[in-house]
């Protein structure tokens, strides 16, 4: 096998050579930001680690442990009950909980501050029902940190949910037979067996979630809470220090490679999980009276807080606001958001099957090592991600003279294309991956005998393998970017808005109600998108 | 070969420039603005091509553009942000008769220009603080113990808060501001959050006694666009124009400047001549509640029922709030300012 294998890499390499160059294009950001310690900084450094430093990094870990209490319980419970019980609406509940996902925590955050505003929508409400009255000081105050952590929260458990879920369904009745048997309760075998073998998956989520949470920039800079993200911001736009920008940044990286790798770690473990043979599915239990009423209820409110809220108050916005739906608006910002959706989807997955199929046929180690280096661009927040970019286009283009470098890219969508390529990179070769790990090579050796060329043998045999895994891959990319604010917000060309972009616009001059519009539109989408892969979805993730 | 290649661009954004235009990166966002644009291309065929976000950041974006950027007009909200970026060499000058004439002196400098004024000024809930005390309020008294958890104000980053403590260095030195800052921070009513809007809405519910933000949102307020629940919010409080008997009231404008490496030069400059038209200026104050630049155009009713004829602070030029900027800022952060 070793040897067949050897044989192809030395005659072309054409996918080796082509990985490194996309690869070490990944590594762009990583080097500016690393390089940022040679250079000097401003006197803001000696401001800012008087002042605020330990409250940006308290903030972060603050808002972090929030974050991930929340998901922990907003994920793992649904997972629980739908993979192991029976109840009303436990089949609904399964995929509807997904759609969660369409709503990114910048726009939770909109409709948050809308609705427990003083003189906002909850005071609408209390209008309508006792009539007119002072409700200002019944109003609770939902912002700043908790709102960030709630919005973070409901936007991001679905990560926790999905992956649990994964393991649960995963888990042999074996075992749990095993564990009543030995009289257990549903609480104990929960305690005792279920917990345990998912606890690498519900790692992985927690990882997944802290990376988004840690990188996040619309929730909290529209709360004006002060984390290490807003305070990268601030050193660059505020204090003009790129440098001190950017060795946060590094630190920030830093931070989340170990989630990083730590989910990496979880997710080999929670492998070893996967039962072989006498796997049997789990019977679920049917539960009935005030239990049944207990688990559908948690499930409602969950749906109803994480999806039906924002999405209400966004549909409510446009009734009380009509002007404020500018339907020659919307079309242009489909027309836009769809563009660079299906290009650079279109992209990344074609790159994500060129690197894994070199990987695949070459063996090299070289290759493997450049590849898991730069999916840590993942861990790149994206306002970084954009500005390094913008940096070393100048540079490059400044060094060696070569105008129509920053003529192409600059204020195009090149640029915008790029930076999102490298941000998703990780999603697309990590996703590709998974479903080449489960195809055995012997299928390639196979092929390669019955006389198929490396490309026939990528089109042919590995292709239909993976659609399914592509179909999840293509919308789980499509979403992100549909939801991507940074990079879209400092790379976009002239007369040239998103859905997301166009929202944070609005919401940042004091338009609130504007902002409904395209951000009603960007949860449909994203909704469509889910309800199109779902299956997918829950299977494979 | 040729059509591909003009099709590729098209669909990849890259600008061409092949036609009358200019590219316009502007901080404001305001949906009235675009049919000024609007307007502007019927008058003069010339098309507006627009970039927007935070001023800053567009500025950024220029520098990192470098001598490729096709930008032709810089346009921000607030002198500091317009100095900033005249300090950073994005502006070149220009020589136009039309906004020389028409702007004063303190309201431009040699390479922007302001085309719309706002007033910092102080809003108060009148059961909590009489109109005889408010009217006699000035910047500096805000410092005042007695205004103990009283007070309502944005964040440090923001940066109208940055160019009124530029201001306030200017006409009152460091040491003076440096404990006015700490003052203010022992004031407030709450840690910063929220818009200037969100600090009127504070005082309206009762949560402030005082609030600092710009005057044209209390006339958004009342105009009805945010809703019923605003204006009647709009309604419980009260504007006072600070420091009436001495210097006047903060002064900050909308501006805008040519590029140093605008392609399209001459329209850059018939788009800033543009703004400060009659018909211009009259679009703004009904749709911004801005103050007009051009004496010759009255402000709309919402904002000139406070008052038109209260003292603006004309001594005070609009461009020292950027020299003056980092050092406000740190003053600001050394005093807790969040």
């Amino acid at each position: 096998m070793i040897s067949l294998q050897k044989i192809y890499f030395k005659k072309i390499n054409f996918w080796l050579v082509s990985s490194i160059l996309i690869s070490s294009i990944v590594c762009i950001p990583l080097i500016v930001v690393g390089s940022s310690f040679f250079n000097e900084v401003s006197s803001y450094y000696e401001l800012l680690s008087k002042t605020f430093f330990y409250e940006y990094v308290f903030n972060t870990i603050f808002l972090l442990f929030g974050v991930l209490i929340l998901s922990f319980f907003f994920g793992v419970g649904p997972a629980y009950l739908v993979s192991f019980f029976e109840f009303p609406g436990s089949k609904f509940f399964t995929w509807a909980l997904i759609l969660s996902f369409a709503v990114p925590a910048y726009i939770y955050a909109y409709s948050l501050t809308a609705f427990f505003e003083y003189y906002g929508g909850l005071f609408s409400v209390f209008t309508f029902f006792f009539g007119p009255g002072n409700y200002n000081n019944y109003i609770p105050r939902v912002d700043s940190l908790l709102g960030s952590i709630l919005s973070i929260s409901f936007s991001l458990y679905i990560y926790v949910y999905l992956i649990t879920r994964a393991s649960f369904i995963y888990q042999s009745q074996n075992l749990i037979d095993a564990g009543k048997i030995m009289g257990f309760s549903n609480y104990q075998t929960l305690k005792r067996i279920i917990l345990p073998s998912a606890r690498p998956g519900i790692v992985v989520g927690l990882s997944l979630v802290a990376m988004e949470c840690i990188s996040d920039f619309g929730t909290v800079s529209f709360f004006n809470i002060q984390t290490l993200t807003t305070a990268i911001y601030d050193s660059w736009i505020i204090f003009d220090d790129i440098i001190i920008a950017y060795q946060l940044s590094f630190f920030l990286i830093f931070i989340i490679l170990i989630f990083f790798i730590f989910e990496r770690i979880s997710r080999k473990k929670s492998k070893f999980y996967m039962p072989t043979k006498g796997y049997q599915t789990i019977s679920k239990i049917k539960i009935t009276g005030y239990k049944a009423y207990l688990a559908s209820g948690f499930c409602f409110t969950l749906f109803l807080f994480s999806f039906v809220f924002p999405l209400s108050q966004m549909i409510f916005w446009i009734f009380k606001f009509p002007e404020s739906l500018n339907f020659a608006l919307i079309l242009e910002l489909t027309f836009n958001t769809m563009t660079v959706v299906i290009l650079t989807t279109g992209i990344l997955i074609m790159l994500a099957f060129f690197t894994n199929y070199g990987m695949r046929i070459s063996n090299s180690k070289i290759l493997n090592f450049i590849t898991n280096f730069s999916v840590s661009g993942y861990a790149i927040p994206g306002v970084i991600m954009a500005v390094s970019l913008l940096s070393f286009i100048t540079f490059v283009s400044n060094i060696f003279k070569i105008n129509w470098i920053s003529y192409i890219f600059v204020g195009s969508l090149l640029s915008l294309i790029t930076a999102y390529t490298v941000r998703f990179y990780s999603l697309a070769i990590n996703g590709i991956k998974s479903g080449y790990e489960k195809l055995n090579t012997n299928l390639d050796d196979a092929s390669y005998l019955m006389g198929y060329s490396k490309f026939g043998t990528f089109l042919k045999v590995h292709l239909p393998f993976l659609k399914q895994n592509l179909i999840l891959i293509g919308m789980l990319i499509s979403i992100d970017i549909l939801k991507e604010l940074p990079i879209t917000l400092i790379l976009r060309p002239f007369n040239f808005d998103t859905f997301a972009t166009q929202a944070y616009v609005y919401a940042t001059q004091d338009m609130l109600e504007y902002a409904s519009g395209p951000s009603l539109f960007l949860i449909l989408f994203a909704s469509i998108f889910i309800l199109l892969s779902k299956k997918n979805i829950l299977r494979g993730f | 070969m040729k059509n591909l290649f003009i099709f590729l661009a098209a669909v990849l954004q890259i600008n061409l420039g092949l036609a009358s235009e200019i590219n316009l990166y502007t901080s404001r966002h305001y949906a009235s603005d675009f049919d000024l644009y609007k307007n502007f291309t019927q008058k003069t065929g010339i098309k507006v091509n627009v970039v927007s976000g935070n001023a800053k950041a567009l500025e950024k974006r220029i520098l990192a553009e470098g001598k490729k950027s096709n930008a032709d007009v810089f346009v921000a909200a607030d002198a500091g942000n317009l100095g900033s970026a005249q300090a950073k060499g994005i502006f070149k000058k220009i020589n136009s008769k039309i906004l020389n004439q028409k702007i004063p002196e303190n309201f431009r400098s040699e390479y922007w220009y302001g085309f719309a004024k706002r007033a910092r000024v102080i809003f108060y809930n009148p059961e909590a603080v009489s109109e005889n005390e408010a009217r006699n309020l000035n910047y500096e008294d805000l410092s005042n113990p007695k205004y103990k958890s009283k007070i309502a104000i944005r964040s440090s980053g923001n940066i109208y808060n940055q160019s009124l403590v530029a201001s306030l260095i200017v006409n009152n030195g460091k040491s003076k501001v440096e404990n006015w800052t700490k003052g203010i921070v022992s004031n407030m009513a709450r840690d910063p959050m929220g818009n200037d809007r969100a600090q009127i809405i504070a005082v309206a519910a009762g949560k402030a006694d005082l609030a600092i933000a710009n005057s044209y949102y209390i006339a958004l307020m009342l105009s009805g666009k945010k809703g019923p629940e605003q204006k009647l919010a709009a309604n419980k409080v009260k504007v006072a124009f600070p420091n009436q008997g001495n210097r006047g009231t903060h002064m900050n404008i909308s501006g805008g400047g040519v590029v140093k490496t605008s392609p399209n030069t001459n329209n850059a400059i018939k788009f800033l001549e543009f703004l400060l038209s009659e018909e211009a200026q009259q679009h703004i104050v009904h749709n911004t509640f801005e103050y007009p630049m051009l004496d010759s155009v009255q402000p709309n009713s919402l904002i000139s029922k406070f008052g038109t004829s209260f003292k603006q602070d004309t001594d005070t030029d609009v461009s020292a709030y950027f020299k003056n900027q980092k050092e406000a800022l740190s003053l600001m952060k050394k005093a807790g300012w969040k």
